[in-house]
């Protein structure tokens, strides 16, 4: 068992700069999800833990044994495969039980630990099918199973949720978490998605470009985002273009279309072009002449999504924000063309430097 | 894997077929009919039928040392291309060296040249060097005319490889070598009996370049042949090719039965 | 994660063969390409020419030859690939249990020796032959048709030497086409035919690709052999390999071809692979 700690790892392909200096620690049985869109470098580390990338600089330590320049054969770790990687030629048994026979487990001890393996994700019945015979959700059980049995130090996942079906998507999420918890594993996981990160981690680490922008429990991470990219990366985000109008304090107020909003944390001096991150669900929408502190706007689209409405409202000189409401609530019929009033939470406005500047 | 009759041939296009086969057929049933033939020329079609030819063939020492030959030569290069083959074919797949493609176009030379003039080369370069008439320089001439065809197969088989399962053999424990063995060597099997089948038939076959580099004293079957062409053909030439037939029915039947074979091609 | 001297290690053992046992053999004959022959007297000693070369292109007799031969090679590619297609698609499609007595037919005639092979079509391709005498009994021909020793008896000949080659290859490009796409392009409402033209054909394409220009290579390769010999079959080598210089020269010119035509139709089907 062991902790998984970075220290300062960085990659490069010629001059291209893969995943810049991350150092962190995660503990011994957390659950800590890499987060952040394609390309931004967390499957590149997730293979520099495996071994099957090598790093250009830092190191890797598992526990306290550096494994930087270990063969992946011998970091005794699982690997669970976004297109889960099972042995075609091989049954269910067969492939649970590779790993194991790689440590020279074999007879009874074997046959035990692949079928407690196979019981942990309820295939127990399946071992003599071959992978062409199961279905996404039961081949990606069965890779994990397989990644399971040797008993790993740290548990590794490559976006393994990605092809499944919305619904299964989040059985095994919850399945997944339980598992972990019982078997007190440490666990990376890397995901594009954050509903997932946020829900299944202790922790998490959002990336991009190459650089971790913020390793933190997901409370803080969607509360008290520390940079403007995981403000707009985490939620659903309205983004709009505008400017300080004027700074009180920590904050101050944005002006955008012809309105200025409040923000409880502006960086940025008076004057400063930037971009506007109002998250969604902190715009509350209520039909009518707006009160004092509101802002006007008109409805000019409604989208029902199940539990949610999403309404485009414009404000003044053209720009619209998107709004939501529960689907049961007061707000949730409002007619196309209807005049609103948006009030809008300052703590959930962050302003950030304009898109093309470094996040 | 369930049937769908959508994908099912035509009855067009299965007569075409079989009518393809027919044509492939038509030489093979004429030595065939030739090896049973009474009289000693060949003719078709035969005047009487007789074993006699058979019996001929597998009591002459020459013909059985030359088959023996041909055996040990066909079957010992196509072994050596196999080892040789997949693992410069593997060594492309990865694609760690510099200029693979301009090294895979040459790994075709050999089948590319004519092969007189391959056997003229090596012919130069054996009495040069006294390998002339020896064993291994026959066995590595055999292998240069036949291990392309197994590069070409590796590397079509190798090409549909999911490089993620021989990753996911690393991190379960397998080392280099292992994951080869136990994961990737199995997947690419199928299509190298392709190429292995390709390699033993054109070292069997050869003449051009056999022809140029054997001793006095030992010589392959289809040299034999050929030579016995100037004493005029008798239908003993026919009975080895059918025997050879036979034997590679045989062969393959077996292959099918414990092996299942058919799912190999 | 494999790094390139553990590749190098991988390749060498191959190379070091081709080098020792393939290419400075050749190379050391490379020489005798740039020699002069002259009918009658044999190989003029300390005579260096580079007409072998230049007549390949500049020699009507010569151009007309390799033109020849190419349409030949083309022609003799083009047949092997129709015939094939359909029992290569038969066996890789149809009933399994029709798949291994398909194979091995298609083995058979792979194993016949050259001698013997000739043999076979004498018997069946000359005036007195099997087909000319059938043909007559059954009252199609009135006198025997030549179809030996001429274009068509070659042609014969040379495609039923390849086609075994072809069919083995284009089963393999066919397999290789996955099932649910077709299944899919024909729940969408096409034809059998149009899942053909559509799905199936540009999807075993590599490897029809493949497959040809192997019998392309291998047939222009087989033609060059008689012409070097002074004939159309291997008579006593020793004595009559006549006019070496040109016809090596011939050799050195035709490989280098072809192996430019693979290298560059590998190049190709990597970026139509990449695009399909």
């Amino acid at each position: 068992m062991g902790s998984l700690t970075f220290e300062g790892l960085g990659k490069s392909y010629g001059e291209v700069e893969v995943v810049r200096d991350v150092s962190l620690t995660i503990a011994e049985g957390e659950f800590v999800s890499l987060l952040g869109p394609s390309g931004c470098g967390k499957t590149t580390i997730l293979r520099m833990v495996a071994g099957l990338v090598e790093p250009s600089r830092g190191r890797i330590l598992i526990g306290r044994d550096d494994v930087t320049t270990l063969p992946p054969n011998k970091r005794g770790l699982g690997l669970v495969f976004q297109s889960y990687a099972l042995f075609p030629h091989m049954t269910v048994f067969e492939n649970v039980a590779f790993g194991l026979r790689r440590r020279k487990v074999a007879g009874a001890e074997l046959d035990k630990r692949v079928k407690e393996a196979l019981g942990m994700v309820r295939l127990g019945t399946f071992g003599e099918r071959y992978p062409r015979q199961l279905s996404g959700g039961q081949q990606q059980r069965v890779a994990i199973a397989r990644a399971l049995a040797p008993h790993p130090r740290v548990l590794l996942f490559d976006e393994p949720l990605s092809n499944l079906d919305a619904q299964l998507r989040d059985e095994m999420q919850i399945e997944l978490k339980r598992l972990q918890r019982n078997l007190g594993i440490t666990t990376l996981f890397v995901t594009h998605d954050q509903g997932e990160a946020l829900s299944m981690s202790d922790r998490v680490g959002v990336m991009a470009k190459g650089v971790m922008q913020q390793f933190a429990a997901p409370e803080d991470i969607y509360h008290r985002p520390a940079t403007g990219f995981v403000a707009s990366f985490i939620g659903k985000p309205n983004r709009l273009s505008g400017s300080v109008a004027m700074r009180e304090g920590a904050g101050g107020r944005l002006a955008v279309g012809g309105v200025a909003i409040p923000a409880a944390r502006i960086d940025q001096p008076a004057g400063a072009k930037v971009d506007i991150v109002i998250r969604q669900e902190a715009v509350a929408i209520r039909s009518g002449i707006p009160r004092p502190g509101e802002v006007a706007g008109e409805v000019v689209l409604r989208s029902f999504s199940g539990a949610r409405v999403q309404y485009v409202v414009r404000l003044a000189e053209g720009v619209e924000i998107v709004a939501e409401t529960a689907s049961h609530g007061p707000e949730a019929a409002l007619a196309i063309g209807a005049p609103v009033g948006l009030a809008i939470d300052p703590a959930a406005v962050f302003a950030m430097p304009p898109e093309g500047a470094k996040p | 894997m369930s049937d769908m009759s959508e994908n099912r041939p035509g009855w067009g296009l299965t007569a075409t077929a079989f009518t393809v086969v027919a044509f492939l057929q038509l030489p093979v049933i004429v030595v065939v009919l030739a090896a049973f033939s009474t009289t000693s020329y060949l003719t078709i079609p035969p005047q009487g039928l007789t074993l006699a030819w058979f019996g001929k063939v597998l009591s002459d020492p020459t013909y059985l040392s030359a088959i023996r030959m041909s055996l040990i030569l066909a079957c010992g290069s196509t072994l050596i291309s196999l080892v040789l083959g997949v693992a410069a074919a593997y060594a492309l797949f990865r694609k760690v060296l510099p200029g693979s493609e301009a090294v895979t176009s040459f790994l075709m030379a050999p089948l590319v040249m004519p092969a007189v003039v391959v056997g003229v080369a090596l012919l130069q370069f054996y009495s040069m060097t006294g390998l002339r008439g020896s064993l291994i320089g026959l066995l590595l001439a055999h292998v240069v005319i036949t291990v392309p065809y197994v590069v070409r197969s590796a590397l079509a088989s190798l090409s549909g490889l999911d490089l993620a399962v021989e990753e996911a053999a690393r991190v379960l424990g397998a080392s280099g070598f292992e994951a080869f063995r136990l994961v990737t060597l199995p997947l690419i099997a199928p299509g190298l009996v392709a190429g292995a089948l390709f390699s033993f038939i054109t070292s069997l076959d050869n003449v051009p370049v056999t022809i140029f580099l054997i001793s006095a004293s030992q010589t392959t079957l289809p040299v034999l042949i050929f030579s016995s062409v100037e004493m005029g053909i008798d239908p003993s030439v026919a009975a080895v090719s059918t025997l050879l037939i036979l034997a590679t029915g045989i062969v393959l039947l077996l292959a099918e039965r414990r092996f299942g074979f058919h799912r190999f091609v | 994660m494999m790094s390139r001297r553990q590749g190098l290690l991988l390749i060498a053992p191959l190379l070091l063969v081709l080098a020792g046992f393939f290419l400075v053999p050749v190379l050391m004959l490379l020489p005798t390409s740039f020699g002069v022959y002259e009918p009658g007297t044999g190989l003029i000693k300390g005579a260096w020419s580079l007409k072998n070369y230049s007549q390949i292109v500049s020699d009507d007799y010569y151009r007309e030859v390799i033109w020849r031969t190419l349409g030949l090679g083309f022609s003799v590619t083009l047949i092997c690939l129709l015939l094939s297609y359909p029992l290569a698609y038969l066996i890789a499609r149809g009933p399994e249990r029709w798949r291994v007595p398909l194979i091995l037919l298609v083995i058979f005639p792979m194993l016949l020796n050259l001698v013997v092979r000739s043999f076979g079509w004498i018997a069946l391709l000359a005036n007195r032959g099997l087909i000319n005498n059938l043909l007559m009994q059954l009252g199609v021909i009135g006198a025997p048709v030549k179809l030996l020793f001429n274009f068509v008896g070659l042609f014969i000949g040379l495609t039923h030497i390849y086609l075994p080659f072809m069919v083995l290859m284009l089963v393999a490009a066919i397999r290789n086409v996955p099932r649910d796409v077709e299944s899919a392009a024909a729940t969408l409402g096409s034809s059998r035919a149009h899942v053909f033209m559509a799905v199936t054909l540009p999807l075993s394409a590599p490897g029809i690709l493949a497959g040809s220009i192997l019998v392309f290579v291998l047939t222009i390769s087989a033609l060059v052999t008689p012409r070097m010999l002074g004939g159309p079959t291997y008579q006593v080598m020793a004595t009559l390999i006549y006019d070496w210089p040109s016809g090596s020269a011939l050799s050195f010119a035709l490989t280098f071809m072809a192996v430019a035509i693979i290298w560059l139709s590998s190049r190709l089907t990597k970026r139509w692979a990449g695009m399909a």
